[in-house]
């Protein structure tokens, strides 16, 4: 059975590299250089149809649904056909291009395949629909919401930006008689503030806390934290700890540096030096982030915003703090992106259609059920608009307008997918060796100088900087 | 004569078209495309020569030789241990006790669970802390085990998995089993053999080419052992389960370089061919047809 599937797989590749060959043939002639300005012919009633891909859940794909109804009803000449692929997007668009059956627009990842193609020239520069448009601009827009293949040329806008936050459960706090992580930004914890309050929260199967001396590190029921060791995570407290990925000029591997070694140890401390966060191995047996701090396995979290969706199903006393500061409060924003393929032969109607899928009004459902957040400044500026997504309801607890909100605005800071070239191979030779530094065998110094010289092969610069 | 010639040519056409479109001409495309420089989003594709060949075997990517060392560990470990579990497990299921056909039904059902369900049931069950073996192993107070997330022992973890999709395996020596005349095995009663006589002499020599079959099977696929490593580890931890395949994956659909992916595909292919040559080649030696002369 499993033989079988196997070989069904590596046949299917096979027939993808053909399909890729046989159309390799055929690209001569519809790669013609098209001009790349926007042709302006959005007034003409010719009857079109545009293909749009996305991912996501089926709640996801709903306001999808509706921005495209919208714009229908608004562009009666045009029909947009909507295909989701549920799974395995990647390799399914990949696959599509190859076979030059590629979709108008359709939602992108920076970390994944995004940028690759962008530099093979298959995206519109939006910055020139943003240069001339009436609607949005840059500055309409939250800040780090748009990618950029290098300054001047965007090639993708986020629908639905996503900050991080010191999510927990209130109770835990109440019962502890313990003052919850503060939610405006100017009285943010330290981290030893952070790691203090962590220990005293991380409790044994004895009831003894990671601050008595007799706790018992193997029988933990319930950590202080959950920091998770992705990147995104992680991303937040080299920022906050004035480090990068790369350095400012884009020429040297910077994850070696001190800034960023001290903020890698500090979370690698939490696990193996101070037991208040489940390790790599520990945390497979941590549920979501609701789950875990309904059932109190876990009394705070770093996570995503989004997590707020999960949280007000629960039903329990959950709140969101902002996290704590290494030397800057900073958040990592993260966020999928619109991109318009330069094949298209309606630029102008897709673009129509782009800031038609950027409209709160459409996505109302997923802002107020705790997904998403807007991308237009003004829903965050505005009161009468912020209201609208963020009062009375039970995915915004009382700290998420200060800890939320307000920081994505000021302390945004660009994933580092947006701005890293080649940050995959980058992260092939990183993740492998923050195993062994969240598994407490190396320090984050040792790991990551041990990897430094092939990572610095692997530096292509920064796309936010004009070479 | 002809009429038959026609009418086979008909019938086969299916099978033989399936795999000329569906098989040969992709592989022939992959060759093509291994010499060239081939990347999805690239316009423009150029001819390479060996150059993909030579990257690889120059020492330039690491990760292609440690793909490749973790995948022969792997058949090393797997291809044994399939072997003689489900010929173990065959010879029970052979003997001739009540609720036989419940027992066999067991062993094969969970050949028909989809790769990623038991994937999944398997994450759970080797999970370090909450995990059903690791819980019943420190209630024995025998020593635990990192399972998927140790570097060490990774590999062995994954095998064990795989041991649970046995059935099909076993089914085929089941098969090569009921094949062996009874005869034989009552002209050693006769002669006073026991047990172990009875399998040395008569079972083992009589599912020669059944063994032969499965090995050449076991080990093709265990070559192409892929599903484990996308859903179970992702290549983790510290790169310690980066099976071969999975890095192809990798190279060819998250990086599209197709070319060089096409590359490493064929080196795998010349890998298989050339152990299930040898295995071949050795089994003139040990296995025995009963119609006719040795293979």
């Amino acid at each position: 059975m499993l033989q079988q599937k196997r070989s069904v797989f590596l046949t299917l590749a096979l027939v993808l590299m053909l399909a890729a060959v046989l159309s390799a043939c055929s690209k001569s002639n519809t790669a013609s250089p098209e001009a790349s300005a926007p042709s302006g012919n959005a007034g003409s009633k010719e009857k079109i149809t545009l293909r749009m891909t996305v991912w996501g859940s089926p709640e996801e794909v709903a306001p999808y649904k509706k921005a495209i109804q919208n714009f229908e009803a608004k562009y009666t000449n045009v029909k947009v056909e909507l295909q989701h692929i549920a799974a395995d997007y990647d390799t399914k668009l990949t696959t599509m291009v190859a076979g030059n059956d590629v979709p108008d627009i359709a939602m992108m990842e920076s970390g994944t395949i995004a940028f690759p193609m962008a530099e093979q020239g298959k995206f519109y520069n939006l910055q020139e629909f943003l240069d001339t448009d009436a609607d949005i601009s840059p500055d309409t827009l939250v800040p780090n919401i748009t990618y950029s293949l290098e300054p001047g040329n965007v090639i993708g806008i986020g629908p639905g930006p996503e900050s991080f936050g010191l999510f927990y459960n209130e109770d835990i706090f109440k019962e502890a008689g313990i003052e919850p992580p503060p939610s405006n930004v100017a009285d943010a914890w330290t981290w030893d503030e952070f790691v203090e309050v962590a220990k005293k929260l991380t409790v044994d199967t004895n009831d003894k806390t990671a601050a008595d001396p007799d706790f018992d590190p193997k029988k933990i029921k319930q950590y202080g934290v959950n920091l998770s060791t992705w990147w995104g995570v992680y991303s937040n407290f080299i920022y906050s700890n004035g480090g990068d990925f790369i350095s400012a000029d884009g020429k040297t591997f910077a994850l070696n540096q001190p800034e960023a070694v001290e903020a890698l140890q500090k979370i690698a401390d939490l696990m193996n030096v101070h037991h208040v966060s489940p390790s790599p191995v520990q945390s497979k047996n941590i549920p979501a982030t609701n789950v875990a701090l309904q059932t109190k396995k876990v009394a705070m979290t770093v996570d995503g915003q989004w997590a707020s969706a999960g949280l007000a199903q629960s039903k329990f006393n959950f709140n969101v703090g902002v996290m704590p500061v290494m030397k800057e409060p900073v958040t990592t924003v993260v966020c999928g992106m619109f991109s318009i393929f330069k094949s298209t032969k309606h630029p102008q109607e897709t673009w129509e259609l782009l800031k038609a899928l950027l409209d709160p009004e459409a996505s109302i459902d997923m802002l107020t059920a705790g997904t998403w957040m807007p991308s237009p400044k003004d829903w965050y500026t505005d009161p009468a608009l912020l209201a609208k997504w963020t009062e009375n309801l039970e995915a915004r607890p009382s700290g998420y307008k200060e800890a939320i909100v307000d920081v994505i605005l000021t302390k945004g800071h660009q994933t580092p997918t947006g701005y890293v070239k080649n940050f995959n191979n980058i992260m092939d030779l990183v993740n492998p060796a923050l195993d062994k530094v969240w598994l407490g065998q190396q320090t984050a110094q040792e790991a990551m100088d041990s990897i430094a010289v092939k990572a610095q092969a692997q530096i292509k610069g920064r796309r936010d900087i004009k070479e | 004569m002809r009429k038959g010639m026609f009418y086979g040519l008909l019938f086969t056409a299916p099978a033989i078209l399936g795999f000329a479109i569906f098989t040969l001409g992709p592989m022939i495309a992959s060759l093509v495309l291994s010499l060239t420089n081939y990347n999805v989003f690239k316009e423009q594709t150029s001819f390479a020569g060996l150059d993909n060949f030579v990257r690889l075997f120059s020492g330039e990517d690491e990760l292609f030789y440690k793909s490749l060392g973790i995948t022969f560990y792997f058949v090393l470990l797997r291809v044994p241990a399939v072997i003689l579990i489900s010929f173990g497990i065959a010879l029970l299921l052979n003997l001739n006790v009540k609720g036989r056909a419940i027992f066999r039904t067991i062993i094969y059902l969970p050949s028909i669970v989809p790769a990623v369900a038991s994937a999944m049931i398997w994450m759970w069950l080797l999970n370090p802390d909450l995990g059903l073996i690791n819980s019943l192993l420190s209630r024995l107070h025998l020593p635990t085990s990192d399972w998927l997330y140790g570097e060490g022992s990774v590999i062995p973890s994954v095998v064990l998995t795989t041991l649970w999709g046995i059935g099909s395996t076993v089914i085929i020596f089941l098969a090569g089993l009921s094949g062996i005349p009874r005869q034989y095995y009552e002209a050693i009663e006769v002669d006073g053999g026991g047990w172990f006589r009875k399998l040395s002499h008569v079972t083992v020599p009589m599912v020669t080419p059944t063994i032969f079959f499965n090995t050449i099977m076991t080990i093709i696929g265990s070559f192409q052992v892929f599903n484990e490593a996308y859903i179970l580890t992702q290549g983790g931890p510290n790169n310690r389960s980066l099976f071969y395949v999975f890095y192809l994956w990798r190279t060819g659909f998250r990086d599209a370089e197709m070319g060089y992916a096409s590359a490493l595909a064929w080196i795998l292919f010349i890998i298989i061919l050339f152990f299930t040559f040898i295995v071949f080649r050795t089994s003139k030696s040990w296995v025995y047809y009963e119609g006719g002369d040795r293979a």
